[in-house]
């Protein structure tokens, strides 16, 4: 039976992974990660957590041993953030071709330099090309959640990539809030153990991650395109049946508020999204017809959800958390190549780089210049919110 | 546009002698270009160079596919590549063997120039490297570039790198090669086929790339399949080992990189795999007491 614990993100994430009873764990702390790889230490320790529990000497050597302990048919968790991210940004690439359904939460940071502490999303997005599974969660339970659902998505035989679940540094990491924790047995009966064609096993020798000619490797990546590609159906089916069981419904690739008869709609990702609920709601009761999209995986992309449910807006507004200092914003670009021939405006809303709050004010104003665009009024493409300089 | 093909094995410098022709080209006012192609780049193991020579900028950035030329620096690859493959019609073939150019068989009749190289570059460069020397008989069979410019780009790259003396030598290994080179036509007896390889499409490759011990139509694939892999044709010395030398100290057995050397137990002994031999010379190089020579593993 489940039972609600009052916990921080970390410790939801952390307690996620026991659920998926993890078999190996390489951590290296860095903050606001810390407590979560801190929290399955204990797991391990006090014998909650049958795990192999690795400290290495980087967050290279994290990302190798995860890569190898899951070529031989571990299911391996581990957890990492920004300049961490960025020193294992090798082996990243080496796990997606080679299909290794790894599982790692990004605790969502600023990717020095300057150095910083708190949330942005320039760390994973230097990884969105890495051919990992990407989402953002808006609070602790989808956090935990969506660790039990990342595995059944990894490890599915139409997608078997890693996924990286990021959630976002301090506003949830270390934030406590109520979180309803499923039962192991309902874990177990949701999540089967891990059972992979071919593993590394003296007993059926094998060759994972050799040396590949040319003649191969065009052939690899479109196995891993399509691989991506597939993951959009599992995702849903997945999505689904989390929520027959559980009863918590996230939506899949992305999740919709009051976008039925709306005309305006935002789109976010992370914790933004859950102010913005609020934000919505205080523009409903004005009676203007304004939506929410939340953008929850990035890899794949949901170009066709966004077309879908975007189709006959008067303007679209995309708040992004980095800056691809090229045009605006990562989710920006990408979601005016989903959006491609349609001819709505698509206003680029910059908040929150360096974890500057982001505060009900400002997502009013990403609301209020939105809308301006889609009266026919002239508005800048990319603005950026609560920066000093001239204002939008 | 002339387009030449080079055909080596790692380290007998199919790389240099590509940019070296380039570099000739350019003495002479033309424009040139030079690139390597390589697998798993290892001492032994063939390699492609190529050559494009023109009277003006060269914009083409692939692979020669249908070459005016192709130079072999060792004809043991004629059993493993059709080395003639897309040559023109017209196109002639300048190869370093033993043999003249009417016992050579290509498949098909071809214009070819023979040399000698290894026994030329053994003689003056002291080393089986046939870049230069082979240089010598393409600009023999060939006439695209004079075999003085080539001597003048020979010293210029090796001089520059080895020194002048170096230089030197390698301008007149290429002269010797020039003189001695003998101009004919190819036999066409053997047929050749392509060597057949596994190409699975992107379904077909299992998840990942992960392979287990398996057969195909190409032959093995996965651990293990390298046993078809013989190398023997690499090696220009093979090891003899001398058994009233030799203490049986192992030292061979323990460095030899390809695990060539096998422990006959019962016997006290240790034999050679020569299939898999490189002939890199490792085993006589470590032996403490000079019981492995190096000779000539063909003329």
């Amino acid at each position: 039976m489940s039972v609600k614990k009052v916990i921080t993100g970390d410790h939801a994430v952390a307690t996620g992974a026991k659920l998926c009873r993890v078999e190996v764990v390489p951590a290296y702390p860095i903050t606001p990660q810390t407590l979560i790889i801190e929290h399955i230490a204990d797991f391990v320790n006090d014998g909650e957590l049958d795990a192999k529990f690795l400290t290495m000497e980087s967050e290279h050597s994290v990302m190798s041993a995860a890569a190898a302990a899951s070529a031989a048919g571990a299911r391996v968790f581990t957890a990492t953030s920004s300049q961490g991210l960025a020193f294992m940004h090798e082996m990243l690439y080496a796990t997606a071709p080679l299909r290794l359904p790894v599982v790692m939460a990004n605790a969502s940071r600023t990717l020095g330099g300057p150095p910083g502490i708190w949330c942005e999303y320039n760390d994973s997005m230097g990884a969105r090309d890495s051919g990992w599974l990407q989402l953002y969660v808006e609070d602790n339970q989808e956090a935990l959640d969506m660790v039990i659902q990342c595995f059944r998505i990894a490890e599915d035989k139409r997608v078997r990539l890693p996924v990286m679940p990021c959630l976002d540094g301090f506003v949830l990491t270390h934030t406590v809030e109520p979180v309803e924790v499923p039962g192991q047995e309902e874990v177990d009966s949701f999540l089967p153990a891990y059972a992979p064609d071919i593993t590394l096993d003296p007993a059926r020798p094998s060759m994972i991650g050799t040396f590949m000619p040319a003649e191969y490797i065009m052939e690899l990546r479109r196995q891993t395109a399509t691989a991506m590609e597939s993951a959009k159906k599992v995702i849903m089916e997945i999505n689904d049946e989390f929520a027959r069981k559980f009863g918590r419904n996230y939506g899949g690739l992305i999740d919709t508020y009051q976008m039925e008869d709306a005309q305006i709609a935002l789109i976010t990702m992370g914790t933004v999204t859950s102010t913005s609920r609020e934000a919505v709601d205080e523009l409903r009761k004005e009676g203007k017809k304004v939506g929410l999209v939340k953008l929850r995986f990035f890899r794949p992309f949901p170009s066709e959800d966004l077309r879908k449910i975007l189709s006959g807006m008067d303007a679209v507004g995309v708040f992004d958390r980095s800056i691809s200092y090229q045009g605006g914003g990562q989710a920006y670009n990408e979601v005016r190549s989903a959006l491609f021939g349609m001819t709505i405006p698509i206003i680029n809303h910059l908040a929150g780089l360096g974890g500057r709050d982001v505060t009900m004010e400002q997502i009013m104003k990403m609301f209020e210049i939105t809308q301006r665009a889609a009266n026919g009024e002239k508005v800048n493409p990319v603005n950026w919110h609560n920066t000093r300089g001239e204002t939008v | 546009m002339f387009e030449v093909r080079f055909h080596g094995r790692g380290g007998q410098g199919a790389v240099m002698a590509a940019q070296t022709l380039a570099e000739a080209a350019v003495i002479e006012g033309n424009y040139a270009i030079a690139f390597p192609f390589f697998g798993a780049e290892r001492r032994g193991a063939p390699v492609l160079a190529f050559t494009r020579i023109d009277n003006k900028k060269i914009y083409s950035k692939t692979q020669v596919y249908a070459p005016d030329c192709v130079v072999v620096l060792d004809d043991s690859l004629l059993d493993t590549i059709d080395v003639v493959a897309g040559l023109k019609p017209e196109g002639t073939v300048v190869i370093n063997s033993k043999d003249k150019p009417e016992d050579i068989d290509l498949g098909k009749e071809l214009r070819t120039g023979v040399i000698n190289a290894t026994s030329v570059a053994l003689e003056i460069l002291k080393a089986p490297i046939t870049n230069t020397t082979i240089l010598g008989a393409f600009a023999k069979a060939t006439g695209i570039v004079r075999i003085e410019s080539l001597e003048e780009a020979i010293r210029r790259r090796f001089g520059e790198k080895l020194g002048a003396q170096v230089g030197e030598r390698n301008a007149l290994a290429a002269r010797t090669a020039y003189e001695k080179t003998i101009i004919g036509k190819s036999k066409a007896i053997k047929k050749l086929e392509p060597k057949k390889q596994w190409l699975p499409t992107y379904q077909e490759l299992p998840v990942g790339g992960a392979l287990v011990e398996g057969k195909t139509d190409a032959g093995l694939i996965g651990p293990g399949s390298f046993i078809e892999n013989k190398v023997m044709g690499w090696a220009t010395f093979r090891p003899l080992r001398d058994k009233e030398k030799c203490t049986m100290c192992l030292l061979c057995w323990f460095y030899c990189p390809e695990g060539t050397i096998v422990r006959i137990s019962d016997r006290g002994d240790l034999m050679t795999n020569y299939d898999y031999c490189k002939g890199c010379g490792v085993c006589a190089n470590e032996c403490p007491v000079d019981a492995i020579k190096m000779v000539r593993a063909r003329a």
